[in-house]
């Protein structure tokens, strides 16, 4: 019953509107029901404490609309009064081969060391099994969407690889 | 909202509660109407539609008219309004102009009649909804009955034993004189040189001396891009049931150690013959790392830590994550708690329930166990999966810009209190938006019809995700990084999130979502255990933030920390105080939420763990 250009006052188009009509005010009643169920056997949520919580967040991001706050100059003195250097120089020995090593450079150093990186690494990510395992629509699955980790949520920052990058499909030990 | 109500199911403040009748439906309760008769001979006429609201009809094919009027629900004739009402007295049907003259006519006992299409008591002399439990279970009865006629029960082996353990009391420990002169003896005074001795203990004021300083606050070295290990090595540390594990000395690095110098052998062949024993001759156990770390955070000692021998034992157990590169702190999280399992579970020799966390502190701590019904939208038939999971991944709703209006599902609709909500709200995602996504009903594409087992053909289904059973410590993931293989690229979804300092999951369990799907009708579904210890059990707090600033190829992660409800940001060795506005206006990428109250079982044997 496509709208008509009769105007007003084609029946058709009248018992279209009656219809509809109709049928809008019994889903509404059907919500005023759920509703008034939910609100008399105390089933809704406390509403004061969630406007006040969102209150607290409209004015917490007023406050600090940037978020320049949450980076960090590396010069602050922290709450025990310390500073610290940008690079973390506490020296120690490294657990596989022995030598002494900066804290700030480790990583690279155990990567090498331990012959990790991406050099070693030749598995490579396959995404559609990323994304069959992260689609929501397998009713049948044994594992629930949300269980693990999955590879479509990964931020590898750092890289200069971009969107190119290997990266192994890494499956958890499911039993 | 009190619960002062004559007859209330249980105490407690989210509950459901019945309310007092109203002076006709409690007149018509205790008449000699026989009311349960009259329920019975209701129930007759209740035809319940798969998904669909019970109805009152007598003839399945009739149409109920108003007496005076004549109009249907389907409205016409002038009627006001699609709704019916049909006297439980006398069964005659009228509208709601007309409804108040028959209750008047034929005073007393007329009162009372039930909406024809939703099955729902109305008192005409009140002009009100009115609810009464009998009524309610006679038409979740119907339901279930026509329910029961299409689907299997709900069989999961492996959650069939619903751990019935008997809830024991808290009984506070006290040292007996024996107990004291052990630790005397076992144990040394944690002194540093900024500290009062008279004050320890004493930690938890917001005075910035040293001293009163909450305990474990220690900043973790960046050993070049291991942001993401520290921070969510700083929240897991603070999380007190796994902090408390470790601090009780539930797992002693030295005995592990020395246990595991016996087992080198056989360790061999074990996942896949990755044997990864590294040189040394000690065996990587990254639940060893973590009492040590422990150890070093709690220790007093404030000077930066360097958690590289954590590094290295990581980077053992998940070799194709070990580089130089930062990675991501959702999935390092996954993965260590991956293997602390895998070290731990060693010890045990029967297969353990992961959703009941009885084979290690990280399933014992994170694990909830989630419930997956799958719903044939022709017949109603249900399939229902149950799984254990460690941390629930939500959605971001980034094309959010709608006004956020809370549906009919568990939430009141105060009229004035709903405009001013939804215009704060508007456009901005919450933390709560996106659990009831995660736990709404979601219709299949029809390219994934579901095979019902009643209807035998595959049919358009519903799947809904609920619940089953709460962590100890609930972990939200924020899914922000998103990595779309068909464009080849990846982006970071930066839009704020808002998340309350306390949340009740109740909304969110399976017993509330199953009883919202049968209308939110008074009547304990089988299974649940519904008592105020329940309840309570569904509130949680924040402890602990993980926070992402920056893009997807070069950012940053700290997490802010909530010791006695001051906040501090742990940005690798750097700690500082923070107002809590800081906290809420940032950007949110992991929550971690405990449960306010804990419950304990009994000992299911009697030797000593």
């Amino acid at each position: 019953m496509a709208a008509s250009n009769d105007g007003n006052s084609s029946p058709r188009s009248q018992l279209a509107s009656r219809c509809f009509e109709d049928l809008l005010d019994s889903i509404i009643v059907d919500v005023a029901s759920e509703c008034h169920r939910i609100a008399r056997l105390g089933l809704d949520r406390n509403l004061e404490e969630e406007e006040e919580e969102l209150r607290l967040s409209v004015q917490a991001r007023v406050a600090d609309p940037s978020s320049s706050s949450e980076a960090n100059g590396k010069n602050i003195v922290d709450i025990f009064g310390q500073t610290h250097p940008a690079i973390a120089d506490e020296i120690f020995e490294c657990m596989n081969c022995g030598r002494p090593i900066v804290a700030g450079r480790f990583a690279p150093h155990l990567e090498k060391c331990m012959g990790k990186g991406r050099k070693a690494r030749k598995v490579t990510r396959s995404s559609t099994i990323a994304r069959t395992r992260h689609s929501r629509g397998s009713p049948v699955s044994v594992y629930a969407p949300y269980s693990n980790a999955t590879n479509t949520n990964r931020a590898p920052n750092g890289t200069t690889g971009g969107a190119g990058e290997e990266y192994a499909d890494y499956t958890y030990g499911e039993p | 909202m009190s619960a002062s109500s004559s007859s209330s199911v249980v105490a407690g403040r989210r509950d459901l509660r019945l309310p007092p009748p109203c002076p006709h439906l409690a007149d018509y309760r205790s008449s000699a109407h026989g009311l349960a008769k009259r329920f019975r001979s209701l129930r007759r006429c209740l035809c319940v539609r798969p998904l669909g609201r019970p109805e009152i009809r007598r003839d399945p094919h009739e149409i109920p008219r108003c007496g005076p009027c004549s109009s249907s629900s389907a409205g016409g004739g002038g009627g006001k309004g699609p709704r019916l009402y049909a006297c439980l007295a006398c069964a005659s049907v009228c509208c709601p102009a007309h409804a108040p003259a028959h209750a008047e006519e034929y005073r007393p006992g007329h009162e009372i009649a039930v909406d024809v299409d939703r099955a729902e008591l109305f008192c005409c002399a009140c002009r009100d909804q009115v609810y009464d439990a009998e009524f309610d279970k006679a038409v979740v009865l119907a339901q279930a009955t026509a329910a029961a006629n299409a689907s299997a029960s709900a069989s999961c082996p492996r959650l069939e034993s619903l751990r019935k353990r008997r809830r024991v009391d808290y009984r506070p420990w006290t040292a007996d004189p024996g107990d004291w002169a052990a630790m005397r003896r076992g144990s040394s005074p944690l002194l540093f040189p900024d500290s009062d001795p008279s004050s320890i203990g004493a930690a938890n004021t917001s005075s910035s001396s040293p001293s009163s300083l909450p305990w474990g606050l220690r900043g973790l070295n960046n050993l070049g891009n291991t942001c993401f290990m520290n921070s969510v090595l700083q929240a897991l540390l603070h999380t007190p049931p796994f902090r408390n594990y470790f601090l009780s000395d539930r797992h002693n690095r030295f005995v592990c150690q020395q246990k595991g110098g016996k087992k080198k052998g056989a360790n061999a062949g074990r996942r896949g013959g990755d044997c990864r024993k590294p040189s040394g001759g000690s065996s990587v156990c990254l639940a060893c790392d973590l009492d040590t770390l422990c150890s070093a955070v709690f220790s007093g000692d404030r000077t930066p830590y360097s958690p590289a021998k954590f590094l290295y034992s990581w980077w053992h157990h998940a070799s194709n994550l070990a580089s130089y590169e930062q990675q991501d702190a959702h999935e390092f999280f996954i993965s260590m708690l991956d293997g602390i399992h895998e070290n731990l579970e060693q010890d045990q020799h029967k297969p353990q329930s992961q959703g009941y966390g009885d084979c290690c502190i990280a399933h014992k701590v994170f694990s909830g166990v989630l419930r997956s019904d799958v719903i044939c939208t022709i017949c109603g038939f249900t399939s229902t999966t149950y799984d254990p999971c460690l941390d629930f991944s939500l959605d971001l709703d980034s094309s959010r810009n709608s006004v956020n209006v809370p549906t009919a599902k568990s939430h009141g609709c105060n009229g004035e209190n709903d405009l001013i909500l939804s215009s704060q709200t508007c456009g901005v995602s919450t933390l709560m938006g996106c659990l009831e996504r995660f736990t709404r009903p979601e219709r299949l594409d029809s390219d994934q019809k579901f095979f019902c087992q009643h209807c035998k053909v595959r049919q358009e289904s519903l799947k809904q995700m609920s619940i089953r059973k709460l962590p100890l410590v609930t972990c939200f993931h924020i899914k922000r990084f998103e990595h779309s293989s068909i464009k080849k690229m990846s982006r970071k979804v930066d839009c704020y999130l808002h998340f309350p300092f306390s949340l009740d999951m109740t909304p969110y369990l399976s017993s509330s979502v199953l009883r919202s799907r049968f209308g939110n009708r008074i009547f304990a579904l089988d299974g649940d255990i519904s008592d105020a210890a329940t309840e309570l059990a569904s509130e949680f707090e924040l402890f602990a933030v993980i926070t992402h600033n920056g893009r997807l190829e070069a950012g940053h992660y700290i997490t802010y920390l909530r010791p006695s409800n001051q906040w501090y940001r742990c940005d690798d060795a750097w700690i500082t105080h923070v107002s809590e506005n800081i906290v809420r206006a940032s950007q949110a990428y992991m929550l971690f939420y405990v449960r306010k109250t804990l419950y304990y079982k009994a000992r299911e044997n009697a030797s000593a763990s």
